[in-house]
């Protein structure tokens, strides 16, 4: 086993398959707490966390997605600022929506909200009945599934371009672009082949939308989405368009495929648990809040501190990486009383950190949620005796999957569930 | 300074000196009034900065925009006197203006 002292949290595969027991030898040196390494200091507090989400003077999110694999060497006899820009400009993948600061991270912002909206996420959820249904029959006689990629990956994948208004035709060709988590930012080590992802096809796809709905408007949902306007009333440049809604098939993806990773497992491990919520499906958000509270995909997400600050009664000096462990402060029993315990009735559920909090949240909280609730309702009426495959995971009280190797995000390769059929 | 009073459900009062142009979510947040979540810090994406607010006040406000239109109705808070703080900039005629916040911004 790892000593926790020396652990390199960026690269230790035990951490990585346990992230849980860190995170509590964190807690015990303090919400804040300087790593011996890479400049990271660790926030495990729920207050402290929540204060540096709100602090957009302070910290910026250039370092979101990398943490301290940034490839930005501070100089302290420059210009923070400065270099800050200078290290968007080289590394695009620093200066996507999750990574701006403020004005810039307005303008796509303001994108965004065109595309989702209220309206928009009423419409999808009809979409999202129908394609759960079809999904399942695929599996449904055979009495086993992988959670991961028969269930998860395509239909978050679908979703997602459902709600962008891809055109049924094209929905297949979109089902065999999903990416592989091993090569996401946050993969172990620092290194990831931004190549193999898929993101440069959904690119292409999306610029063709983009110009040709702008020289032919047609009234769908892809010639709003050419049409929508910056936060300053101009029309952004077509890749600007394309940027934020690729963007969304990346944070979209893993992130809720692990949602139903969640629910299957909590749901295998507490047998009864399925019968409840058959009889009442009013209770199934709540299910939804606790999985995304015990198990939310993304652990750990960063902020470079770019003045001198002081958060839990630690000095931080820019320069410096904050790990901002969501998976710990959802397990702050400060906040979250008996943390560990896996309870549906919590009444404070919801105020948990899996989608962050601050100008950053999460802008697709309320589609994953509806993805995980309309997944429930599809699936509770038809499979029944959910349970975990033992020869796959092993059994009750010694279970083991393979872990994403990833600093960032938790989530399991496969889930091989079983199940009895309901006619 | 333009002093705000916000009242929490159980009556507890915190009344900010709040700066002209910022908006009322901010000036909740900065000086700790707990009532206030506002998950989106500001983006009118969330409507977890609701706040309810007297006719009397009401009248001082613009009316709401239609993107709080559309996220008050997505949140579903039934109370007719709601809007959302992070969309409204506080400014010298708001001086003295009393707010109530819901039991629970979810
Ligand atoms: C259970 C599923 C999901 C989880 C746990 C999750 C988690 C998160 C977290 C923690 C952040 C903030 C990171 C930070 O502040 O550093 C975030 C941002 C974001 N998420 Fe999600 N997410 C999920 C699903 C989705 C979906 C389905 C979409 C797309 C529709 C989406 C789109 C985004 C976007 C666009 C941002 C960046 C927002 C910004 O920077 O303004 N997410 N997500
Ligand atoms: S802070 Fe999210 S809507 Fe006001």
């Amino acid at each position: 086993m790892t000593n926790f002292e020396t652990a390199d949290v960026f690269k230790d595969l035990d951490v990585n398959d346990d992230p849980y027991s860190y995170f509590e030898y964190l807690r015990g040196k303090g919400p804040v707490t300087p790593l011996a390494l890479r400049n990271v200091v660790a926030v495990t507090g729920y207050d402290e966390g929540v204060a540096i989400f709100r602090d957009d003077e302070n910290f910026s999110a250039i370092d979101s997605t990398t943490g301290p694999f940034l490839p930005l060497d501070y100089d302290p006899s420059l210009d923070i600022d400065d270099q800050i820009a200078r290290c968007r400009q080289e590394n695009p993948f620093a200066n996507t929506i999750i990574n701006q600061d403020l004005p810039d991270h307005n303008r796509s912002k303001a994108i965004l909200n065109g595309i989702i909206t209220p309206a928009r996420l009423k419409e999808n959820e009809a979409f999202m009945h129908t394609l759960s249904d079809q999904i399942i029959d695929e599996f449904i006689d055979r009495g086993t599934f992988d959670a991961v990629s028969e269930y998860g990956q395509p239909f978050a994948q679908l979703v997602i371009a459902d709600l962008l208004g891809v055109p049924k035709e094209d929905h297949g060709q979109f089902r065999d672009m999903i990416g592989d988590p091993a090569q996401l930012p946050g993969a172990l080590g620092g290194d990831f082949d931004f190549s193999k992802n898929p993101f440069v096809g959904i690119a292409t796809y999306f610029a063709t939308y983009i110009q040709e709905r702008r020289a032919n408007p047609r009234g769908d949902v892809l010639t709003r989405l050419a049409q929508q306007t910056a936060d300053d009333g101009s029309l952004p440049d077509v890749m600007e368009v394309v940027a934020v809604a690729t963007f969304l098939f990346g944070a979209g993806q893993d992130t809720t495929v692990q949602l139903f990773t969640g629910m299957m497992r909590y749901l295998a491990e507490n047998p009864g648990l399925e019968d409840r919520l058959r009889e009442n499906p009013a209770l199934i958000p709540d299910l939804v809040e606790e999985v995304l509270r015990l198990q939310g995909t993304v652990k750990s997400t960063f902020r470079y501190v770019r003045r001198p600050v002081t958060v839990g009664g630690v000095d931080l000096e820019p320069g410096m990486h904050v790990m901002i462990n969501l998976a710990a402060m959802n397990r702050d029993p400060k906040r979250f009383p008996d943390p560990t315990t896996f309870d549906i009735e919590r009444k404070n559920v919801r105020s948990h950190v899996s989608f962050g909090r601050g100008i950053h949240a999460c802008a697709g909280g309320p589609l994953a949620r509806a993805e995980a609730r309309v997944t429930m309702e599809r699936l509770l009426p038809r499979i029944r005796n959910i349970r975990l495959n033992e020869a796959k995971h092993g059994p009750a009280g010694a279970r083991h999957f393979d872990y994403l190797p990833n600093y960032s995000l938790r989530g399991v390769s496969e889930m091989q569930v079983e199940f009895d059929r309901i006619d | 300074m333009v002093k705000i009073t916000y009242v929490e459900h159980d009556g507890e009062r915190t009344t900010v000196d709040a700066q002209p142009g910022e908006s009322m979510m901010k000036a909740a947040v900065s000086h700790g009034v707990a009532g206030i979540e506002a998950v989106c810090g500001g983006n009118c994406a969330c409507g977890t900065c609701r706040i309810y607010v007297d006719d009397n006040w009401r009248a001082k406000l613009p009316s709401p925009g239609e993107s709080e239109s559309e996220m008050i109705d997505f949140c579903g808070d039934p109370d007719p006197r709601v809007r959302l703080s992070c969309q409204i900039a506080v400014s010298e005629d708001l001086d003295g203006m009393e707010v109530t916040l819901p039991e629970s911004q979810q």
